[in-house]
C-alpha cells in the first residue's frame, strides 16, 4: 500500500480488534457492529458514521486511541445509528423550523448525551472528552428530544465544538460522506432489518443489556404515540361511531325522496354527543395532569359536534358527587378528593344522569376495581402512569400487580 | 381605451352590489346607462383576456418530467396487479390522486374517482325503484351510473377517495363495495380494480378507524409527500416514475420463492401465524392472520416476478401484517439469500461469501454449524479452508468465533489443516482485544 502524504496507514488490525472486543462484551450489538462498513478517510477528526450505515475512520485517530477506548467509540457510534438519531434530527430540525450548522452541532451533542450516559464501563473505557449530560448539567437517562429542549451552545459547551460524529448522527451531510449511491451502503429495508434483528435480540434475552438499550428495543418499532393523539381518536371514534348520536330515521323524508316517488327513504339525523367524564381524584394523580386531560376531552368532545354544556364532569374518589357541566372550562371544575379510589360508584353515577351519556371517558391511574360487566355505552380510559413509568416495576413489592382495566374499554396511557 | 376596459367592467360589477335593496329610491334605469362604453367592447375583451390566460396557463402547465424512483407508487401498482384491496392512508392534498392518475395511465385503465364523503349510502348499497307491483315482484335496488358505465366497460381503475370523512353508514356501505365488489343489484368485473384512501386517525376530523376485521383485509400503504419532488415539481419537472413490469419467464420461479419464504418463516416461529393488535397505537393498522399471509404471500410473488426492490417488498409486507412480523419476513428473507452451507463446504475455493459483515458472519456460523451436525474430516478441513479464505477477502474479527467453534470440533486423530495459517490475523486480533477488555475492566473497576 502506498503511504499517504500525512504518513499514516489505516491500522485495520488496531481496528478490528476494537469491534471484537465491542462484540464481545456488548454480544446484543454484534450484528450491528458487523453490519458497520469501515471506511478509511482522512476528512474526519476522529470517527464518524454516515445514515448508510458507513463509519468512517480516521487513520490517526485509531494511531492515538488505545483499543479499549476505539471498542467504545465503536459502540457510540452504532448507537447513533441504531438510535436513527439523524432521522430524528431531521424530523426534529423540521418541527421546529431549524437550521445551520450550530444547530446540528447542538444535536450531535444531544445525541451524544443520551447514548453516552449508559454505555460504558462493563468492559468499554469511555473516550477522552466523551460528552455526558452531567457536564451541561442535565439528568441522565433522557432522550435526544428532551436534552435539545433543555441547553443552548455558549461558552460552557465551546469544548464541545469539535464534536462530530458525522451525518449519521445529526442528519447534515459532511464532505467526506459517499452519499446513498457510494459503496457499500445498506438500503432503508436492509437498516431495518439489522435494527430489528438487534432489538430483537435484546427483547428475546432479557437481562443481559441494560435497561436503556431495553427500552430502546421495545420501543425501535412501535414509538410510543403521544397521548394526545391517542385519546383524541378514542373519545372521537367513540363519539361518532355507528349508533352514537348519528343515524338514519325514519321521522322525516329523506331529501331524496322525490326522485323516488312512493318510496321512503331514511334521513341522516344527529344529536349531538354526549360524553362524561369521570375523574379519579384520588391522591396519585396529579392536578397538572389531570387539567391537560380534561381540557383535551372538552376539545375533541367540541369537535366532534357537542357543545360544552354536553360534556360532564364527574370527580369521583371512593364515593362519587354528582355531575357538573363543563361550562366554565376546566379551571371552573373542583376536583375534591383524595385517598382510596372506587371507580364503581362513578360509572353508576355517570349512567344514572339525564340524558345518558354517549360516552363515558374515564381519567384514573389504575389503582381501583373495575365495574365487572360492559356498560352500556362506549368506554375510553384515560390512564395516567405511575411517578415511575419507565419500568412498571415496583421495588417495594416485587409480586404486585394492579388489576388492568377491563377488555371492553379503549385504553390510552397518558404522559 | 380598451386597456381600461377590464377596471370598468369590474367596478360595473361590484357597483350595483351595495345598491341591491333598492329602498334608495334611484331609479334603476341609471345602471345600465354607465356601462355604455365598455359594452362597446365586450364582444372582443374578454375573449381577449380569456386567450391571455389561457396562454399563461399553458405556460405553467408546460412542465418536464424525469425519471426517478418511487418505491411507495411501485408497491401501490404491484398491490393493484396483484387485485388486492389497498387502503392509502395520507394527509390531504399531498397527490394521491395525481398518483392515481399516473397509475391508471400506465395500466391503460380508465380512472374512476367517487368522493365517498358526498354520498349517500344508498347509492352505493343501490337506490330503491318501485315497480309496479312490489309486493310481487320486490324492489330493485338500481345501481349508480357510474357503476353501470364501469361494468359496461368491463375494467377501470375505481379511486375511493375521503373514505374516512364520509358517515359511519356510507362507510359500512362503501366497505361492502371494496371487499364484495358489489353495487347495488350490479357486481363489479374482475377487470375493475379498486383503491380507496383514507386521511391518518390523527388528522381525521371524525377519527373513523378501521376495525381490526377490516384492516385485516386492506393492504395499507402509507403516502407521504417527498419535499424534494415538490420543489422540484413547482419548479417545473416532476417525477415519472418507471412501473415494474412482470417478467412472463419468471412466473413459477416467483411462486415456488414466495411458497418457500411464507411457510418457512411461519413454519418456524407459529407464533406469527395470527395475532390480534393489542396497543391502542396499533388500532386500524394491519395485523398477521392467515388471510393477510396468503396476501403476502401474493404480493411476494408479484415482487419477485417483477424483480422489485426489498424497500418496495418492504412496504406491501409490513402494510399486509404489519411492523413486527413483516420485519422479521424481511429478516428471514434475508437469511435465505444466504448461500447454503453444504454448497460452500462442497468448494471451498470458489465460495462466494457475501460482503456485509453480519451476514458474513451468519454464513460462517451456519457453516461451522452444519459441520457439527454431521463431523466428518473432509468437511472440517473445507470449513477450514473455507475461514482462511475469508479471513483473505474481509475482516478478521468476524472469524474469531466461528473458528473458536470449529477448533473445538477437532477428534484426536485430526491434524491441523495448513490453510489455518491463514487465520494468524484473526487470531492477533482476537488477543488484542482480549488485553484490551482486561485494561478496560480494570478502569471500570478502578472508577468504582
Amino acid at each position: 500500500m502506498n503511504v499517504p502524504p500525512s504518513g499514516r496507514v489505516l491500522d485495520t488490525g488496531k481496528l478490528f480488534a476494537a469491534r471484537l472486543q465491542a462484540a464481545r462484551v456488548r454480544p446484543y450489538l454484534a450484528t450491528a457492529l458487523f453490519a458497520l462498513r469501515p471506511v478509511e478517510s482522512r476528512g474526519v477528526p476522529t470517527m464518524a458514521v454516515d445514515p448508510y450505515w458507513r463509519c468512517y475512520v480516521s487513520p490517526a485517530f485509531v494511531d492515538r486511541t488505545p483499543v479499549e477506548e476505539l471498542a467504545g467509540v465503536w459502540v457510540h457510534e452504532v448507537s447513533h445509528l441504531l438510535r436513527d438519531h439523524h432521522g430524528r434530527g431531521d424530523r426534529y430540525a423540521h418541527r421546529h423550523q431549524l437550521s445551520g450548522p450550530a444547530e446540528r452541532l447542538r444535536m450531535n451533542i444531544a445525541a451524544d448525551c443520551e447514548i453516552n450516559d449508559d454505555i460504558f464501563g462493563d468492559g468499554l473505557t469511555a473516550p477522552e472528552g466523551a460528552v455526558r449530560p452531567a457536564s451541561l448539567g442535565l439528568e441522565d437517562g433522557e432522550l435526544m428530544e428532551d436534552y435539545l429542549r433543555q441547553f443552548r451552545l455558549g461558552p460552557h459547551t465551546a469544548h464541545l465544538a469539535w464534536l462530530e460524529c458525522g451525518s449519521g448522527a445529526d442528519g447534515l451531510p459532511r464532505p467526506w460522506d459517499l452519499g446513498p449511491d457510494g459503496a457499500h451502503g445498506l438500503s432503508s429495508q436492509e437498516r431495518d432489518a439489522v435494527r430489528f434483528r438487534v432489538a430483537q435480540g435484546i427483547v428475546g434475552r432479557p437481562g443481559s443489556a441494560p435497561a436503556g438499550w431495553r427500552r430502546w428495543a421495545e420501543e425501535a418499532f412501535h414509538p410510543p404515540q403521544p397521548w394526545r393523539e391517542l385519546l383524541g381518536a378514542a373519545v372521537r371514534s367513540a363519539a361518532s361511531a355507528p349508533g352514537t348520536g348519528e343515524d338514519y330515521v325514519y321521522g322525516r323524508p329523506a331529501r331524496r325522496s322525490a326522485a323516488v316517488p312512493g318510496a321512503i327513504l331514511p334521513s341522516l339525523r344527529r344529536r349531538p354527543t354526549r360524553v362524561v367524564v369521570v375523574i379519579d381524584t384520588s391522591g396519585s394523580v396529579s392536578d397538572a395532569e389531570l387539567g391537560s386531560a380534561l381540557l383535551e376531552v372538552a376539545a375533541i368532545s367540541r369537535a366532534v359536534g357537542g357543545r360544552r354544556d354536553l360534556v360532564g364532569v364527574l370527580p369521583c374518589d371512593a364515593a362519587a358527587g354528582r355531575v357538573r357541566p363543563l361550562c366554565g372550562g376546566a379551571e371552573g371544575v373542583e376536583l375534591l378528593g383524595g385517598g382510596g379510589t372506587d371507580l364503581r360508584t362513578g360509572f353508576a353515577r355517570a349512567l344514572e344522569s339525564r340524558p345518558r351519556p354517549d360516552v363515558v371517558v374515564m381519567l384514573t391511574d389504575g389503582q381501583t376495581p373495575w365495574p365487572s360487566r360492559r356498560p352500556p355505552c362506549r368506554t375510553v380510559v384515560g390512564l395516567f402512569g405511575r411517578v415511575n413509568r419507565r419500568s412498571s416495576y415496583d421495588e417495594s413489592d416485587p409480586d404486585y400487580a394492579p388489576d388492568g382495566p377491563p377488555a371492553w374499554a379503549r385504553v390510552v396511557a397518558i404522559g | 381605451m380598451s386597456a381600461y376596459a377590464p377596471l370598468a367592467e369590474t367596478t360595473l360589477s361590484d357597483a350595483p352590489l351595495p345598491d341591491a335593496p333598492p329602498s334608495s329610491g334611484t331609479p334603476l334605469s341609471e345602471s345600465p346607462g354607465t356601462p355604455d362604453p365598455s359594452d362597446a367592447h365586450a364582444p372582443s375583451a374578454p375573449a381577449s383576456r380569456l386567450d391571455l390566460s389561457g396562454e399563461l396557463l399553458a405556460l405553467l402547465r408546460d412542465t418536464t418530467t424525469a425519471p426517478r424512483p418511487d418505491p411507495q407508487l411501485e408497491a401501490l401498482t404491484l398491490a393493484v396487479s396483484a387485485d388486492l384491496p389497498v387502503l392509502l392512508w395520507g394527509e390531504p392534498g399531498i397527490g394521491k390522486t395525481a398518483a392515481l392518475t399516473q397509475l391508471a395511465t400506465t395500466l391503460d385503465l380508465p380512472l374512476t374517482t367517487v368522493i365517498a364523503s358526498v354520498h349517500e349510502p344508498s347509492d352505493f348499497s343501490g337506490l330503491p325503484v318501485i315497480g309496479d307491483d312490489p309486493a310481487e315482484n320486490g324492489v330493485p335496488m338500481a345501481p349508480p351510473d357510474w357503476a353501470v358505465r364501469l361494468v359496461r366497460a368491463g375494467r377501470g381503475l375505481l379511486f375511493l377517495d375521503e373514505l374516512s370523512t364520509a358517515p359511519p353508514a356510507v362507510q359500512a356501505a362503501l366497505l361492502r363495495l371494496v371487499l364484495e365488489r358489489r353495487v347495488g343489484a350490479l357486481r363489479l368485473p374482475p377487470g375493475v380494480r379498486i383503491v380507496a384512501a383514507a386521511n391518518p386517525r390523527s388528522s381525521a376530523a371524525d377519527g373513523w378507524e378501521l376495525s381490526p376485521p377490516l384492516a385485516n383485509r386492506f393492504v395499507h400503504l402509507q403516502w407521504v409527500h417527498d419535499t424534494d419532488v415538490v420543489v422540484r415539481g413547482l419548479g417545473g419537472i416532476w417525477p415519472r416514475a418507471t412501473l415494474p413490469v412482470l417478467d412472463a419467464g419468471r412466473l413459477p420461479e416467483a411462486v415456488a420463492f414466495a411458497r418457500r419464504a411464507v411457510c418457512g418463516l411461519l413454519g418456524a416461529r407459529p407464533a406469527l401465524v395470527h395475532r390480534l393488535p393489542s396497543g391502542e397505537a396499533q388500532r386500524g393498522g394491519a395485523w398477521p392472520s392467515p388471510r393477510s399471509w396468503d396476501m403476502t404471500l401474493c404480493l411476494t410473488a408479484f415482487a419477485t416476478a417483477a424483480g422489485a426492490s426489498r424497500d418496495v417488498l418492504s412496504m406491501l409486507v409490513r402494510g399486509t401484517v404489519g411492523d413486527g412480523p413483516g420485519l422479521e419476513f424481511l429478516a428471514y428473507l434475508d437469511r435465505m439469500d444466504l448461500p447454503d452451507p453444504e454448497d460452500l463446504l462442497a468448494d471451498p475455493g470458489g465460495a462466494e461469501l457475501p460482503e456485509r459483515g453480519d451476514l458474513r458472519q451468519a454464513t460462517l456460523d451456519a457453516v461451522v454449524a452444519a459441520v457439527r451436525t454431521r463431523p466428518e474430516r473432509g468437511r472440517w478441513d473445507a470449513a477450514w479452508a473455507l475461514l482462511a479464505r475469508a479471513a483473505e477477502t474481509g475482516a478478521p474479527d468476524l472469524l474469531v468465533v466461528p473458528a473458536t467453534t470449529l477448533a473445538t470440533l477437532r477428534r484426536e486423530d485430526w491434524e491441523v489443516p495448513v490453510s489455518i495459517e491463514g487465520l494468524a490475523g484473526a487470531v492477533s486480533v482476537s488477543r488484542r482485544a482480549d488485553r484490551a477488555k482486561v485494561r478496560a475492566l480494570d478502569v471500570t473497576r478502578a472508577g468504582r
